[in-house]
């Protein structure tokens, strides 16, 4: 379920960005400063056993398939919100890093996706109310399937939401959904009965390792959803401010002198010479692909929405700035070694 | 093989020309502009390879296990290229008879922007070790809390790993017919996993509180950033929006 950076607007990764970043100082702040230390070294160590614990398989019944645990659930359960929010950011943190999984600017929506929902919402809203204190096993099998499928539906509708948004992917919205909840309930469903197993035999042989969680202060409703409501201001608002159909600051400005919204370049002047100078000095002047000649009644009708960068010598231009990058790279590699072997002799 | 694909990542660590955070900073204005770039403009993405090409050969990173990686990230994003490939097929140009589709662009338009922002990432991280990031992180201000976790993890996830591998491994042994693989069978195998793994953050805890450790990993102050990264910043950011402009 990561988000990818390529299918991200700058605003829509920009605005996750900045809520998760948010999130995760925030959630620093509320960790009670100890002394100890010990808590950290958990919160590490729960960090690298996720890692550990998707390394193991199982077998899905029926499908022939395997899958492996994800997490998230499981360690709001073990460490409390704000602990396991940080040690579920922590762990995607690493994954983009090493693993590729999403990308740097996709961090803020699968930060926002598979912590922040699994520790802010799935545990105190649903988990939390459903298993109680000490709750029995049928409550503990109840709360587990039903916080871990809804924590993973959000998650799935959050990624739609996020690719609807930064118009990337042509996939219609319903197309979308209707793809993406189905399968996400089933691996919700996995995934709680997988969280419930572990829990049970925790329950059952180390039940202090339940503490941590339960003494914990679940964050308020009130903050939970001032957050949402800060996710959508801040999408909204940068979004309608980049799809505005008005005429932007400058626009507005020579409309209000000239009556136009851009100037006429003045002809017979400086500027003429430029941009003749302009079109002479040009590597690949005037680039386009070819024009079609024939082009059908259908397709005159319905113009490509491609962009004319997007260009034959302009493809050409940006491979010569491949190669030049690729020799220059390894000019300074070819330096740099050359530098170390003078050094050692 | 998540262990030994974070080793086949990481190749020697080399000094960087800028310092650490602001490599990271730029990294970051780097995959902006990438993404920035318009849903059919194949030329401009392309153009924006050329960071990371300079990354991998200027430093000689093996390429290798960053194509490796890549491949194994790329299923989700192959079928949303798929799904542009298939809903957008309007012709857009035709060369030499054969009809080019607007969903042809702007399906290789998203892999291609995958491929470029995440070799740069991988080739980042292969040349700056894991606990210089960490350094990186906190002159970039990022809290203390946070930069001592990802350290925490990063080193423990190797321990954990292996731990994990041997127990499946031991399993999969006993296991005939595919009995025992299910997931009732597995919790019960994450469930010890579990338990190990707190008794052992507490021996670890033990063994680091006699070594001086109280709440953070490194007790020196962070580097602050020079005006040099910040010219390095600003010039890298100037770079990217000419290259932006231009194609």
């Amino acid at each position: 379920m990561h988000m990818s950076d390529a299918l991200l607007s700058p605003v829509v990764g920009g605005a996750f960005w900045a809520i998760s970043t948010g999130m995760i100082g925030w959630s620093a702040r509320k960790i009670p400063v100890e002394t100890d230390g010990s808590k950290t070294v958990l919160m590490g160590v729960m960090g690298a056993f996720v890692f550990a614990a998707q390394m193991i398989n199982f077998t899905i019944p029926g499908t022939g398939s395997s899958g492996h645990i994800g997490g998230g659930l499981l360690l709001a359960v073990l460490l409390g919100p704000w602990r396991a929010f940080i040690t579920l950011a922590s762990v995607l943190v690493i994954q983009a890093l090493f693993f590729a999984d999403g990308g740097l600017l996709a961090l803020g929506c699968n930060i926002f996706n598979m912590a922040f929902i699994p520790a802010f919402i799935a545990w105190p809203f649903i988990y939390r109310p459903i298993a109680g204190g000490e709750g029995s096993a049928t409550r503990l099998a109840t709360a587990s399937i039903a916080a871990s499928t809804l924590g993973l539906l959000a998650g799935a509708f959050s990624v739609v939401i996020q690719t609807t948004l930064s118009g990337i992917s042509d996939l219609p919205f319903n197309v979308f959904v209707l793809f993406m909840l189905p399968i996400h309930a089933v691996i919700g469903i996995v995934e709680g009965v997988l969280t419930w197993g572990v829990l049970s035999f925790i329950a059952s042989t180390e039940p202090g390792l339940l503490r941590t969680a339960s003494e914990t202060r679940a964050p308020k409703t009130g903050f939970v959803t001032a957050m949402l409501f800060v996710a959508a201001l801040a999408i909204g608002g940068a979004l309608s401010w980049f799809a505005s159909s008005n005429p932007d600051g400058l626009e507005w400005s020579i409309a209000k002198v000239t009556g136009k919204e851009e100037l006429a370049s003045p002809a017979g002047t400086a500027h003429e010479f430029l941009s003749g100078l302009q079109n002479k000095l040009a590597i690949l002047p005037d680039y386009d692909f070819r024009r079609t000649e024939n082009l059908t009644a259908e397709e005159a009708a319905e113009p490509s929405p491609v962009h004319p960068g997007a260009s034959l010598s302009g493809i050409a231009g940006s491979v010569m700035v491949l190669l030049i990058a690729g020799s220059v790279g390894l000019l300074l590699r070819n330096r740099r070694e050359s530098t170390i072997t003078a050094t050692r002799s | 093989m998540q262990r030994s694909g974070i080793e086949a990542i990481h190749a020697e660590a080399r000094p960087l020309p800028v310092g650490d955070g602001a490599a990271i900073m730029i990294l970051a204005i780097y995959i902006m502009f990438v993404i920035s770039v318009q849903k059919f403009d194949l030329a401009g993405v392309i153009a924006f390879g050329a960071f990371p090409l300079l990354l991998t050969t200027a430093s000689g990173i093996a390429l290798l296990p960053i194509m490796k990686r890549l491949v194994i990230a790329s299923p989700f994003i192959l079928f949303m290229a798929a799904g542009n490939l298939a809903l957008d097929r309007s012709t857009a140009v035709m060369i030499a008879g054969f009809a080019i589709t607007g969903g042809m662009i702007s399906a290789s338009v998203i892999v291609l922007k995958t491929v470029v922002t995440l070799a740069a990432l991988l080739s980042l991280m292969a040349v700056m070790p894991f606990h210089r990031f960490g350094m990186a992180l906190r002159s970039l201000r990022v809290p203390e809390v946070f930069v001592t976790q990802l350290l925490l993890v990063y080193r423990y996830s190797f321990l954990l790993s292996e731990e994990a591998t041997a127990m499946q491994k031991a399993r999969d042994l006993r296991s005939f017919g595919g009995h025992g693989k299910g997931p009732l069978v597995t919790a019960k195998l994450i469930a010890s996993l579990l338990i190990r793994t707190t008794a052992r953050a507490e021996r670890i805890y033990m063994a680091m509180s006699a070594r001086g450790f109280r709440t953070a990993l490194d007790s020196r102050p962070a580097i602050a950033m020079k005006p040099g990264d910040l010219a390095a910043i600003a010039g890298a950011a100037a770079l990217f929006g000419l290259i932006r402009y231009f194609f």
